[in-house]
C-alpha cells in the first residue's frame, strides 16, 4: 500500500497546530556511581520508590534503593552509555509495560519492546509490572482444571486454574519440556499462554519460540525474553512484565497460563542487584527479601470470583536444582509458596522415563479438586499402585523366588511405568488419557510385551478414536465415567485386547523367525 | 566564596553525599554559635580564611589537611597563626574541627555554611538556564516574576546552554521547570512519531483478514 502524502501532512499539520508546549516540571540529580547495570545518585530528593526515572541519554532506571544521602537505581537498558555527571529526572510514573490483545503472538523484552521484527506493537493501555495481588475477597477456590496433556500430570498431580505448581530438577531433565507441552496443549482453548524466558541463553529461548511455532501455539501465546546477556535488571523485572500482561487478560475475565522459566536465574539477577546496591547478604548471600520477591510474584496468580469475571492466572514457575539438592535456600522458598511442585528426576530421565517425573515427592495442594471426575476415577490409586511397584522392584532385585499375585502386581508395574512415558510435543486429550489409564490400571496391557506397551497405546487410541468414538465422545461431554460408560469401554477394551494380541504374536513369531 | 572560579571539572564530580551531610552538621553549629546578629561577621572571616589564606598558601593549606600532621601540631599550628589575627569565635571552630579530624571539610563546610546563611535569610539560589547570555534587565524581570511566584527571595545564578535553543529552564533545589525549545521540540517528535506509528498499523490493519492474522 501507499501512503497519501496528504493525509499524512494534514495529520501532522493538525498535530503542530495543537502542540502547546508546557513547562515540563521534573525532580533532577546527579550520576555520582555507576556500576554493572546501576547506579547511585544525587538529588531526586523527592524520589519514590520504584519510581521510573530517566537518564539524560534516553535510558531509563528504578528508584530501587532510597538512602539519607543518595539514590540507588537500576537501570533497565544500556548502561553503558551512562557517565559520572549525567543528569537523571524523575518521571512521576512506576514502571509499567504495554498490554493487550496486540502483544498475542509476539516475542517482547521485560519492557514491551517487540524482539522478533513484526513491526511495533500498537496498544493504548499499559499496566504497572508491579501490583498487588488479588486478596481473599476476591478470589474463589481452583476448582477448574488446566489440562496439561501429559499423563503422569493430569493424573496424578493434576493442575487447577488459579493454581501455582513448581517445576523442579536438575539442569537437563526435562522442565522446560513439561511447561511447553502445557501450553501446546491449549491449542483450540480459551488460555493465553505466557512464556517468560529469564537468564536463559538465547539459542534456547529461539527453540522455544519456534516450537511453540511449530506447533501452532504462538496465536495464543507470548513470549517475554531476558536472555543471560541482558543486564540484571532486565532478567529481575521479566517475571513481574509476565504477570502483569497476564493479569490484565486475568482482569477481563480470560483464562491465562504464566510459565517463569526460571526463578533460580531470577533470584541470582536479583541478588547481583542487591549486592552491588550493598544490601547486607543473606543465606547464600541471596538478600534478605528474596522470598518476598518470588512471594508476591506467585501471589498475582489466581482464580478470580464471578464478580471479577472468573478470570484465571495459573503460574508454572520453574526451579533449577543442583544435584537433585531441594534443600537449597531458593527451591525451599518457592517450593513453600506454590500448591505443590512437579520433581523431575535425572536418573529417570536417563533410565528413558520421559517425562522424568519422581510420583512419589512430586503432588498437587488443589488440584485434586479441579480433576475431572472420570480422571479422579481412574488414576485414584494409580500414585499409591506405583509408590508399592517401587518397593517391590527393590525387593525382587535381590532375586528372591517371588509368588504369582507379587509377580503379576511388578508385571503391571513395569507396563504403567511404560503407560506414563510420552513423547515430547505430543500432548493427550483428556478422554484418551482416561481411556489409556484405565485400560493400563485393569490390566488390559498385560498381556503386551513390556516393550511394546507404547506402540499398543497408539493403536488402542487409534481405535477408539476411529471405532469406538461413541465411548470417547461420552467420556468428553459428561467429563466422567459413569457405570454405561464403563461397560462400554470395557468392552471395547477388550476387543482392542483381542485384536492386538494376534497382531502381536503374528510379528513376534516373525521376529523369532528372522533371529534364528 | 567565589562563584566565578573557573569549573575543571563539574562540581558534583566526586561529590561526596555524606561529607556533604557531615558538613551541613557543622555549618549548622558555626552559624548557631554565631548568633542571629553576627551571622554576616563571621561568615565573612571565614570566606576570607578560605579565600585569603589557604588558596595562596597551599603548602599551609596542606599541612591542615595532612594526615601526617598529627592532631596536636595541628592544634598548635592554628594557635600559632590563626589565633593571633582571627577572632575567638572563629580560631575555637577551627581547633574543634582539627580536634575532629574534620579540617579537610574546610571548603565543604563554608559551602554549606553560606546555603545555610541564605536560607535563614529567607534567600534562596535559583538557577536561570538558558540559551544566550542575558542582560541585566532581563535578569531583574525574571528575578521579579520569580519573588511573587516562590515563598523566599531568589537569588539569580544564570548559566548558558546553547544546546536549549531557547527558552528558559528554571532549577530550584531538586526541581526543574524546563521551559526550553529543545524539550518541547522533543515532545512534539515523539508525539508525531506515536501518531504515525498508529497511522501505520491503523494502515497495515486494513490489509489484514478481520479475525487476526
Amino acid at each position: 500500500m501507499k501512503f497519501k502524502a496528504d493525509e499524512i501532512a494534514s495529520v501532522i499539520q493538525k498535530e503542530i497546530e495543537d502542540f502547546k508546549g508546557q513547562i515540563e516540571t521534573a525532580e533532577v540529580g546527579r550520576v555520582v556511581e555507576v556500576g554493572d547495570g546501576i547506579a547511585r545518585a544525587v538529588g531526586l530528593s523527592s524520589a519514590m520508590a520504584g519510581e521510573m526515572v530517566e537518564f539524560s541519554n534516553g535510558t531509563n532506571g528504578l528508584c530501587f534503593n532510597m538512602e539519607e544521602n543518595s539514590v540507588g537505581i537500576i537501570i533497565l537498558g544500556d548502561y553503558l552509555n551512562i557517565q559520572e555527571g549525567d543528569e537523571i529526572k524523575t518521571t512521576g510514573q512506576l514502571l509499567s509495560v504495554p498490554v493487550g490483545e496486540a502483544m498475542i503472538g509476539r516475542v517482547i523484552d521485560p519492557l514491551g519492546n517487540p524482539l522478533d521484527g513484526k513491526g511495533p506493537i500498537v496498544t493504548s493501555e499499559r499496566r504497572p509490572v508491579e501490583t498487588p495481588a488479588p486478596g481473599v475477597a476476591d478470589r474463589q477456590p481452583v476448582k477448574e482444571p488446566l489440562q496439561t496433556g501429559i499423563k503422569a500430570v493430569d493424573a496424578m498431580t493434576p493442575i487447577g486454574r488459579g493454581q501455582r505448581e513448581l517445576i523442579i530438577g536438575d539442569r537437563k531433565t526435562g522442565k522446560t519440556a513439561v511447561a511447553l507441552d502445557t501450553i501446546i496443549n491449549q491449542k483450540g482453548g480459551d488460555v493465553i499462554c505466557i512464556y517468560v524466558a529469564c537468564g536463559q541463553r538465547s539459542a534456547s529461548v529461539a527453540q522455544v519460540v519456534e516450537a511453540l511455532e511449530a506447533n501452532g501455539a504462538m496465536d495464543y501465546s507470548i513470549v517475554i525474553s531476558a536472555t543471560a546477556s541482558d543486564p540484571a535488571p532486565l532478567q529481575y523485572i521479566a517475571p513481574y512484565a509476565g504477570a502483569a500482561i497476564a493479569e490484565y487478560f486475568m482482569y477481563q475475565g480470560k483464562h491465562t497460563l504464566c510459565v517463569y522459566d526460571d526463578l533460580t536465574k531470577q533470584a541470582q539477577a536479583y541478588r547481583q542487584l542487591s549486592l552491588l546496591m550493598r544490601r547486607p547478604p543473606g543465606r547464600e548471600a541471596y538478600p534478605g527479601d528474596v522470598f518476598y520477591c518470588h512471594s508476591r510474584l506467585l501471589e498475582r496468580a489466581a482464580k478470580l470470583n464471578a464478580e471479577l469475571g472468573g478470570g484465571s492466572m495459573t503460574a508454572l514457575p520453574i526451579i533449577e536444582t543442583l544435584e537433585g539438592e531441594v534443600s537449597a535456600y531458593i527451591p525451599t522458598n518457592v517450593i513453600s509458596i506454590t500448591d505443590g511442585q512437579i520433581y523431575l528426576e535425572p536418573d529417570l530421565f536417563f533410565a528413558g522415563v520421559r517425562p522424568a517425573i519422581n510420583v512419589g515427592i512430586s503432588v498437587s495442594r488443589v488440584g485434586g479438586n479441579a480433576q475431572t471426575k472420570a480422571m479422579k476415577k481412574v488414576a485414584g490409586s494409580l500414585r499409591l499402585d506405583l509408590a508399592a511397584f517401587r518397593e517391590l522392584e527393590a525387593f525382587a532385585q535381590l532375586g528372591t523366588e517371588l509368588d504369582a499375585a507379587t509377580q503379576r502386581q511388578l508385571d503391571r508395574g513395569y507396563r504403567m511405568v511404560e503407560l506414563l512415558k510420552q513423547p515430547q510435543y505430543e500432548p493427550l486429550h483428556f478422554a484418551d488419557q482416561v481411556i489409556s489409564i484405565y485400560a493400563g490400571t485393569k490390566g488390559y496391557f498385560d498381556t503386551v510385551p513390556v516393550n511394546q506397551v507404547a506402540r499398543a497405546e497408539k493403536e488402542m487410541l487409534q481405535f477408539m478414536a476411529d471405532e469406538k468414538s461413541e465411548v470417547r465422545n461420552a467420556i468428553i461431554e459428561s467429563k466422567e465415567l459413569s457405570s454405561e460408560t464403563e461397560d462400554a469401554l470395557k468392552a471395547a477394551l477388550a476387543e482392542f485386547r483381542d485384536r492386538f494380541k494376534a497382531e502381536a504374536t503374528g510379528g513376534l513369531v516373525g521376529e523369532t523367525a528372522e533371529t534364528a | 566564596m567565589s562563584e566565578t572560579e573557573p569549573k575543571t571539572r563539574p562540581s558534583h564530580v566526586l561529590e561526596d553525599p555524606s561529607a556533604k551531610v557531615v558538613a551541613r552538621v557543622y555549618a549548622n553549629a558555626f552559624l548557631n554559635a554565631a548568633g542571629e546578629a553576627g551571622q554576616a561577621e563571621a561568615l565573612e572571616e571565614f570566606t576570607s580564611f578560605v579565600d585569603d589564606v589557604l588558596r595562596p598558601n597551599p603548602e599551609f593549606a596542606r599541612l591542615l589537611t595532612t594526615e601526617v600532621t598529627g592532631r596536636e601540631e595541628k592544634l598548635g599550628l592554628i594557635d600559632r597563626v590563626v589565633a593571633p589575627t582571627g577572632s575567638e569565635r572563629f580560631t575555637n571552630f577551627l581547633r574543634v574541627l582539627a580536634r575532629h579530624e574534620r579540617l579537610e571539610l574546610l571548603p565543604l563546610i563554608l559551602g554549606e555554611t553560606w546555603l545555610e546563611h541564605e536560607k535563614r535569610a529567607g534567600r534562596q539560589r535559583v538557577i536561570v538556564r538558558t540559551a544566550a547570555a542575558l542582560d541585566e534587565k532581563r535578569l531583574d524581570g525574571i528575578r521579579e516574576r520569580l519573588a511573587a511566584a516562590l515563598p523566599f527571595e531568589p537569588i539569580l545564578i544564570p548559566e548558558v546552554d546553547e544546546t536549549l535553543v531557547g527558552g528558559l529552564v528554571v532549577q530550584i533545589g531538586d526541581t526543574v521547570h524546563d521551559g526550553s525549545l529543545r524539550t518541547r521540540i522533543r515532545d512534539l517528535k515523539d508525539r508525531l512519531r506515536e501518531r504515525y506509528l498508529n497511522e501505520i498499523q491503523s494502515g497495515r490493519d486494513r490489509f489484514s483478514h478481520p479475525e487476526g492474522n
